[in-house]
């Protein structure tokens, strides 16, 4: 039998790749009875839905609420660098943020799918967050481009 | 709320670090569990255990990087000189040959044409008999009688069983000394004794291979120059550890000396060793006696309170032998344990095994499984 546990080969991974290798537990776990799934599938979604939501909020109404937030300090202080700057720290700030809830939503998903009864090995947030951010491009060039019209110096004469 | 925490808590996976703990106790577990295999210590064979001195290797590769394109001297006349000075016989009397084993053989060729018979004490050297059944000879073994002498390690091994046996038909007798498998000494004073009541028509082989091991003057090389019917056999390979370079040499009277030189001689390397170990190597034949002698000792002490012991002896070996197991259940039980012995079924004896003394960690071993055994 081939030996690929780490342990045993000195570190390299023979014979599988990286994640792939079936989830350790500490114990067997317990699995609920049918009913329990089914709710635990629907309470996945649910989380799965919020998770999109999350990612989806850095794409736009976490900007644009920075944004708002850096006018204020404009009309405030009179200075449009500070403006600037908050919106920027704070945009970055909110992305951190918004990141460490994204992970632990995804770990609670991944929980809650495995108690569902799936063979749920790897998170979705990576592929969220790249579906997330194509939605937002297309969303932003269709307001930018169709709804809101370009700018002047782009308008057609 | 905390039993629903726990339900979906028993689905989180371990972290890597804990399933690397996890595996490496599993391994460590696994491991315990499988039979561990020491490296094999052979005590089976009689050739020191150690690389020869190396000045006897630096003369040898001097020889081969100077001579190399050059026949080796065909006389060996250095090996001659240096071993004729040191048995007291005149060089005339010394043949080098390519080892003992192969001297011993010619001169059952020479000796036992049209089915000679070979007297051999016995137990004796093993191959012997074969040797000289290869050449024509008719080989005897004669059981050696236990004398007192030989109970203390110094006997004769059986002197008078093998005059009596002696008879029209018998060519040869041989002997070894110290003797392989048991040890003993045959005593300088029974080797002339056997050589004159067997007469000149009879030749007494007395292989010393192993003689080097006996303090000196006690061993019988030097009867050559006053006994016209003794041969005397001696190595290299045994105390001077020079076993790959086949070579020996044999004492005897002169016509029968020429008669055993081979027709090409032994290569320049071996004999460059060889003297340098007859001239220089002698200090270091005293170390490895004690070195065998202080294992030997150690080994009897060891073994004092247990069913096991054997015999004194001189040799880096010992006959070994238990009240409550046979040869071949003290082999067996070493055997398991990696530790190869040579059966006293090879002499057709099944009380005994011959062990071959090695260092002291070899010894450490051997103890540690023969107490086992009790």
């Amino acid at each position: 039998m081939a030996r690929n546990d780490p342990t045993d080969t000195g570190g390299l991974f023979i014979g599988r790749r990286p994640g792939t290798a079936r989830v350790h537990y500490a114990a067997e776990p317990e699995m609920g009875t049918p009913g329990r799934r089914r709710i635990d599938r629907l309470v996945a979604m649910f989380v799965l839905l919020v998770e999109i939501l999350v990612c989806l909020s850095v794409w736009g109404p976490q900007p644009v609420a920075w944004l708002w937030v850096g006018s204020q300090i404009d009309y405030l202080t009179g200075s449009v660098s500070a403006g600037i700057a908050i919106a920027f720290a704070g945009m970055i700030a909110s992305l951190m943020l918004t990141l460490v809830l994204a992970v632990r939503l995804d770990a609670i998903w991944k929980v809650v799918r495995r108690a569902a009864g799936y063979d749920q090995r790897e998170g979705a947030l990576s592929r969220i967050f790249m579906v997330t951010a194509i939605v937002a491009a297309i969303a932003f060039g269709f307001w930018f481009l169709i709804l809101e019209g370009p700018a002047p110096s782009l308008a057609p004469r | 709320m905390r039993r629903l925490f726990n339900h979906y808590r028993q689905f989180s996976g371990l972290p890597p670090e804990e399933i690397a703990r996890e595996l490496r106790e599993r391994r460590d577990e696994r491991r315990a569990g499988e039979v561990v295999f020491g490296p094999e210590l052979d005590l089976a064979r009689t050739a020191w255990h150690e690389p020869p001195h190396p000045e006897a290797v630096n003369a040898a590769t001097f020889a081969l990087r100077r001579r190399m394109n050059a026949y080796p001297d065909p006389g060996a006349r250095e090996v001659r000189e240096l071993a004729a000075e040191r048995h007291g016989v005149s060089p005339s009397q010394v043949a080098v040959g390519h080892g003992a084993a192969e001297l011993l053989q010619e001169a059952c060729a020479a000796l036992l044409h049209d089915e000679g018979e070979l007297l051999v004490a016995w137990p004796g050297w093993g191959p012997l008999p074969e040797l000289a059944q290869r050449v024509g000879g008719r080989p005897v073994a004669v059981p050696g009688e236990r004398s007192g002498d030989e109970a203390s390690g110094r006997g004769s091994g059986g002197i008078g069983p093998l005059a009596e046996r002696a008879g029209a038909q018998t060519r040869a007798i041989a002997l070894s000394s110290p003797n392989d498998p048991t040890g003993a000494p045959v005593a300088r004073e029974d080797v002339r004794a056997l050589c004159e009541r067997v007469g000149e028509r009879v030749w007494v082989l007395l292989d010393e291979a192993l003689a080097d091991f006996l303090e000196r003057g006690e061993h019988a090389a030097g009867l050559v120059a006053e006994l016209p019917n003794l041969l005397v056999f001696r190595t290299f390979a045994k105390a001077h550890a020079m076993a790959g370079f086949r070579i020996g040499y044999v004492l005897g009277p002169a016509e029968m000396a020429e008669r055993l030189t081979p027709s090409f001689s032994v290569n320049a390397p071996a004999q460059a060793a060889a003297a340098w170990s007859l001239e220089l190597g002698d200090a270091v034949i005293a170390r490895r006696r004690a070195a065998a002698g202080r294992e030997r000792d150690r080994l009897a002490a060891a073994l004092h309170d247990t069913s096991l012991s054997f015999p004194p002896t001189c040799a880096p070996f010992v006959w070994l032998s238990s009240d409550a197991h046979s040869g071949r259940e003290i082999a067996e039980h070493l055997g398991l344990r990696r530790i190869k012995v040579a059966a006293g079924e090879r002499w057709g004896d099944e009380r005994h095994v011959r062990v071959t003394l090695r260092d002291s960690a070899a010894t450490d071993r051997l103890v540690a499984a023969l107490r086992e055994l009790g």
